[in-house]
């Protein structure tokens, strides 16, 4: 650890900190992926391919595993 | 009597002014974030300007606030990411302050506002994808390949990492506009309660809401600025070593 002196303990040194950034992390990381799966899905089948809801559910399905391969990365961050 | 529970978050003119089309009126976020960027500067000023060799308590302060965010960008970035030592400190500081000083009731939380989430997570992310195009040019598109893809895996997993990429200024700017928001509401709502109920059982919501509100202070406020710096450093990181994609590798 690159610190000389610390009177409080920095978060990112802190394991307690850490974990819990990490765990509020987590759950905004596979929202937020829907959010965008979701919204470039509905954008293809609204002003793209008029493709009715295909666009959409691709999108939530793509969505939720990029989700769920974020919160598998960080996790694996927070591993190593 | 019943107030929305969201009215904290509302914003009126103070200063309308009309400048060539555009709104750029004076609200409670403008000078919020006036008092903010004023605060800082005089404190870090003011933190570094003694230099002491046993610091007083402001340089203390000063110190270790620099050297956290030394810390966290050695660790997510090495020793090029010092280059981006000023951008990083300018946003953690400018979030934990605002974060601070709006649980100061009467103030206003600027980073309740998604707008102004929103325009730090895009400035840093578009940031993150200039800096990865000018190293690495178009070698910096790998970053949507994962390694170790097999071939015919590709038209799946080209999509996955893009939504994945494309989430990452989406999930900055939500979590904190987000936690910001929460907290702030529960405080209303809970505060509300002080005020409508009798006073023999006021008192409860009353510990309650400064329970919650020592909560946001001591563990909120700062969390939430840590973790939207620590991720700008990642992303950055990223942007500059081209391992979005495999950084268990080592």
């Amino acid at each position: 650890m690159p610190i000389e002196r610390g009177c409080a303990m920095p978060p990112s040194t802190d394991p307690f900190y850490a974990g819990l950034g990490q765990a509020v992390r987590i759950g905004t990381e596979l929202l937020a992926a829907l959010i965008v799966g979701g919204g470039l899905g509905w954008v293809l089948d609204t002003y793209i391919f008029a493709s009715g809801q295909w666009g959409l559910v691709m999108g939530l399905v793509l969505g939720a595993a990029a989700g769920i391969r974020n919160a598998y990365r960080s996790a694996q961050r927070w591993q190593s | 009597m019943e107030e929305s529970p969201l009215h904290p978050f509302e914003l009126h003119d103070l200063i309308p002014i009309s400048l060539g089309g555009f709104d750029i009126s004076v609200n409670k976020a403008v000078i919020m974030m006036w008092v903010v960027v004023a605060l800082v500067t005089v404190l870090m000023v003011m933190a570094g300007s003694a230099r002491r060799l046993v610091p007083g308590k402001l340089q203390n302060l000063g110190e270790i606030l620099v050297d956290f965010i030394r810390a966290m960008i050695l660790d997510t970035m090495g020793k090029d990411g010092m280059k981006f030592f000023p951008l990083i400190a300018t946003l953690f500081l400018f979030i934990l302050f605002c974060n601070w000083l709006g649980l100061i009731p009467g103030t206003y939380t600027v980073t309740s506002q998604i707008i102004v989430t929103g325009v730090f997570a895009g400035a840093v992310y578009t940031l993150s994808l200039m800096l990865g195009f000018a190293l690495h040019g178009l070698r910096f598109l790998g970053i949507l390949v994962p390694a170790g893809t097999p071939g015919w895996m590709l038209p799946l997993m080209i999509p996955i990492e893009l939504i994945s990429q494309l989430a990452r200024p989406v999930s900055l700017a939500v979590r904190l506009f987000a936690n910001m928001t929460a907290g702030h509401t529960i405080l209303t709502v809970l505060f509300g309660m002080v005020v409508s109920l009798p006073f023999y059982v006021s008192w409860l919501p009353f510990a309650a809401t400064l329970f919650v509100n020592g909560l946001e202070t001591l563990l909120i406020a700062p969390i939430q600025a840590y973790i939207f710096t620590i991720l700008t450093c990642v992303y950055l990181g990223d942007a500059i070593t081209l391992h979005g994609h495999s950084e268990h590798a080592h």
